[in-house]
């Protein structure tokens, strides 16, 4: 060891390089700092309230968890701006006639982020970790009875009954596929019983272990991810060195952080502050429709809800919301009314009534339910900052327009991991949160929000599956074309007369970046599509 | 946030002469005690603090519009008609502070009062006893001190779930050991004066002791201490409010008022509204806590 050891003078010499080293080093940090317009700047900050509930991909589902999803792991097809698929791992795909068996060729170059090759079998056992981990994510698996790998190359997927809308699902983030040997030696597992003997949660918090184009550096919760590129990948090269997302919560902090620089891209700008960014030119900004919702939730079955198990109740309630100001308070009047939870756009959606303010008419329908005088109940929500529109203004404004029809809310606003927690378990009677779409197929809604069995709000709302719904789910399920999007407008009619999902407003989206950088979307898988930014030369 | 440590009998206003002045506060004339008194510092923080008594007398009466309704535009600028502007609901400002007054000052009162009671009662068991009981409650003083007192706050708040009750609760969990402290300190100092051995030596009884010469002098300092703290109050009140931890929306409690001001950063007034009503509280309440204790601080007397 002591032949290791420098000796004295040297030591002090070493020393006094380091020094040096370190004063360099500062002044270079300091010459870097003076502004992220440089041209060789690689890395890019983006600043965002996050709502992380995981990094685990088959344990995740939230807005910043499609981001990350997407960034490092991939998914075997790949939903186009417009709905279209393309080919991401799988280099072709068929089906079946009556949609009941999927058959994937992957494509041969594709390899993870270690250099081993993506193979059929990691995808068998990430969907079915997915499945078995009966997660929040979990109902993109619905209905799937069985993935597997006959060679290297190809994946079948076979389903019980008809799912025209599986090619669809296996575009969401959520689908991505894990490096299988990795995260077995980590503790995960896709064992039939893996909701109970899965552990690799929290390896996952540290390391990922996909073939995107980027792998995750650290993440530090309530303060950033940073993800670095992943030297292996397989395709086109990543535009960035390094991509952080940088925890800031408040809409006027984004805007101030990326006015001096501080962050390239803000998502989450307030429309209050659109004129203060137009104004500025070392900004660019595009406002975009988006099929993204605010809604109220409505939990019948949960202590405190008793009053709407009465659906006149609920419809009350929806008739009580006063649309346009809310719309105006929140969005600055950027955003429209949406019928119920399928966003305005999706099929399905186009000829679904649009709830209108009617105060009269919603007294008048509690006195027929048996509440003359009116009405209260506990409203509790998460504290968010969400395409622009902050809880606490969305929830004051809807409380004072359902006060004129009698129902008084009581507010309390909670942190997100309080609500995560509680609305699984103990639920709450009233509660407001957003969606933003996974894939392009409108299934989703109906798997997410609609009474059928493994839909995650008929649990939350402790409502008891609608049979009828059910019946359709399946048959849409089977059928294409115009006939599919007539059961889908059915379906949404019955999503309509449960009342159970009472959307508030589907805004209008800010695209905020700095000038220099090009490319910023708005995505509906992956929510912002790294691939398609890029810093201007 | 000591303004002037002791001022100077020269710089006394009415050119009175402390010098002069008995020890016993009973022996003076009332007119006297009260020219006492007669110190800017104290007449300005007293009338502040009385113009806001007034106001949560008769916000229901002052304040122009009604503080939970949409008045006018929203993001409106101050005007003539809304002083402080309206918020992102369209309300008006200058009504919400007015009727925030109610909640914002009677809490942060009711808060220190609690914790004077608690504390003092806490210091006085400990002072009086003595022994193990004395070290005992003073380790648990001394353990709740070893917190910052906004993050031990924020964690009772947390614990208890939001709200003004719990936030009060909250504050009074953390501000006890400070007066615990200062009346066991108080007690234990004056048990051993000589004006007390003397009550003891003409016999008289434990309790009058401690009644007449023992508590009257440890509870001059706990008021004054009480004033200065109010402040410090008002800002923590304020504080676990504005991080979601006290008042619940829509509640006009000031800091709640200033989250909203924070999420509309470009419209200035809507945090300007309380954020000027706190600071001139806060002002006003440590006028007149450092103007009392340089009246009534022993160490000044006779100076």
């Amino acid at each position: 060891m002591s032949s290791v050891r420098p000796s004295a003078p040297q030591r002090r010499r070493t020393a006094a390089r380091a020094g040096v080293v370190v004063l360099a080093a500062t002044a270079l940090a300091a010459c870097s700092s003076t502004g992220p317009a440089t041209t060789d700047r690689t890395g890019i900050i983006i600043g965002r309230a996050m709502d992380v509930n995981s990094l685990d991909i088959s344990r995740s589902l939230c807005d910043t968890c499609q981001i990350y999803n997407s960034a490092v792991y991939e998914t075997l097809v790949r939903a186009t701006p417009d709905g279209e698929l393309d080919p991401l791992l799988a280099e072709s795909w068929e089906a079946n006639e009556d949609s009941t068996q999927f058959t994937f060729t992957l494509d041969p170059d594709a390899v993870f982020a270690d250099g081993s090759p993506v193979e059929a079998k990691d995808v068998a056992w990430s969907w079915l970790r997915l499945q078995n981990l009966q997660g929040l994510p979990s109902y993109f698996m619905q209905g799937i009875t069985g993935v597997e790998a006959p060679d290297e190359r190809t994946v079948v997927v076979t389903s019980a009954a008809p799912n025209s809308a599986f090619l669809n699902i296996t575009s969401a983030s959520y689908m991505g596929i894990v490096n299988s040997d990795v995260a077995a030696e980590n503790g995960a597992t896709a064992d039939a019983d893996a909701a109970t003997s899965d552990s690799a949660e929290q390896w996952f918090l540290a390391n990922s272990a996909g073939s995107g184009q980027y792998v995750l550096d650290s993440y530090a919760e309530g303060s950033e991810i940073v993800l670095s590129a992943n030297d292996q990948y397989w395709g086109e090269e990543p535009n960035f060195s390094s991509v952080t997302i940088k925890e800031v919560t408040d809409a006027s902090a984004q805007l101030q952080q990326l006015q001096q620089g501080d962050i390239d891209l803000a998502m989450q700008i307030s429309f209050d502050a659109l004129d203060q960014i137009e104004s500025d030119e070392s900004l660019t900004t595009d406002v975009v429709p988006s099929y993204n919702f605010l809604y109220l939730a409505l939990s019948p079955g949960v202590a405190g809800g008793e009053a709407l198990q009465d659906v006149r109740v609920r419809n009350a309630i929806r008739m009580g919301i006063d649309y346009d100001t809310v719309i105006d308070a929140t969005l600055a009047g950027n955003g429209e009314r949406q019928s119920t939870g399928i966003p305005n756009g999706f099929e399905g959606a186009e000829d679904l009534p649009i709830p209108d303010f009617d105060p009269e008419g919603a007294k008048a329908l509690l006195a027929e339910a048996g509440y003359p005088d009116g009405l209260t109940l506990d409203a509790t929500y998460p504290t968010f900052s969400a395409y622009g529109v902050n809880s606490n203004t969305e929830m004051q404004s809807i409380q004072q327009s359902l006060a004129e029809a009698g129902v008084t809310l009581n507010l309390s606003p909670v942190d997100f991991s309080t609500w995560g927690d509680a609305i699984g378990t103990t639920g709450y009677p009233v509660t407001a949160i957003y969606f933003a779409p996974d894939h392009p197929d409108t299934i989703q809604y109906f798997q997410y929000f609609s009474l059928i069995d493994g839909s995650v709000w008929a649990g939350r709302a402790r409502m008891p599956v609608n049979p009828e719904e059910n019946t359709l789910v399946a048959q849409a399920l089977a059928q294409s074309g115009d006939e599919r999007t007539a059961t889908y407008a059915q379906l949404g009619q019955l999503m309509y007369d449960d009342a159970i999902i009472l959307p508030v407003v589907n805004p209008k989206y800010i695209l905020a970046s700095s000038a220099d950088l090009e490319g910023n979307n708005y995505d509906i898988t992956r929510n912002l599509d790294l691939t398609r930014l890029t810093f201007a030369d | 946030m000591t303004l002037i440590a002791g001022a100077l009998p020269e710089a006394s206003p009415l050119g009175t002469a402390p010098s002069q002045v008995p020890l016993d506060d009973e022996r003076l004339p009332l007119r006297a005690r009260l020219r006492r008194l007669a110190r800017p510092q104290i007449v300005l923080g007293a009338s502040v603090v009385l113009v806001w008594l007034l106001v949560i007398a008769f916000a229901g009466l002052l304040a122009p519009h009604d503080p939970f309704a949409a008045s006018g535009g929203r993001l409106l600028p101050p005007s003539a008609d809304h002083l402080f502007g309206t918020d992102s609901l369209g309300r008006d400002v200058f009504s919400r502070v007015l009727h925030g007054a109610r909640l914002s000052l009677p809490v942060a009162a009711v808060a220190i009062v609690l914790a004077v009671l608690v504390g003092s009662l806490v210091g006085a068991v400990a002072g009086f006893f003595g022994g193990w009981v004395d070290a005992v409650l003073m380790r648990l003083a001394d353990i709740t001190m070893a917190f910052p007192s906004i993050l031990l706050a924020m964690a009772v708040a947390a614990a208890l779930g939001p709200g003004l009750t719990n936030a009060f609760l909250a504050i009074t969990a953390v501000w006890w050991p400070i007066y615990a402290r200062l009346v066991r300190g108080q007690i234990l100092s004056i048990k051993e004066r000589e004006h007390v051995l003397a009550a003891r030596a003409i016999g008289m009884r434990r309790t009058a002791i401690l009644r007449k010469h023992v508590l009257p002098h440890a509870l001059t300092p706990v008021s004054v201490n009480a004033t200065m703290d109010l402040g410090q109050i008002v800002i923590l009140v304020a504080s676990l409010s504005f991080l979601g931890l006290g008042a619940l929306p829509p509640s006009p409690e000031w800091g709640a008022m200033i989250t909203d001001g924070a999420a509309n950063f470009y419209q200035w007034w809507i945090a300007a509204g309380p954020g000027i009503a706190m600071v001139s509280v806060v002002l006003a309440v440590n006028f007149l806590g450092d103007g009392l204790r340089d009246v009534f601080d022993v160490k000044n007397r006779g100076r």
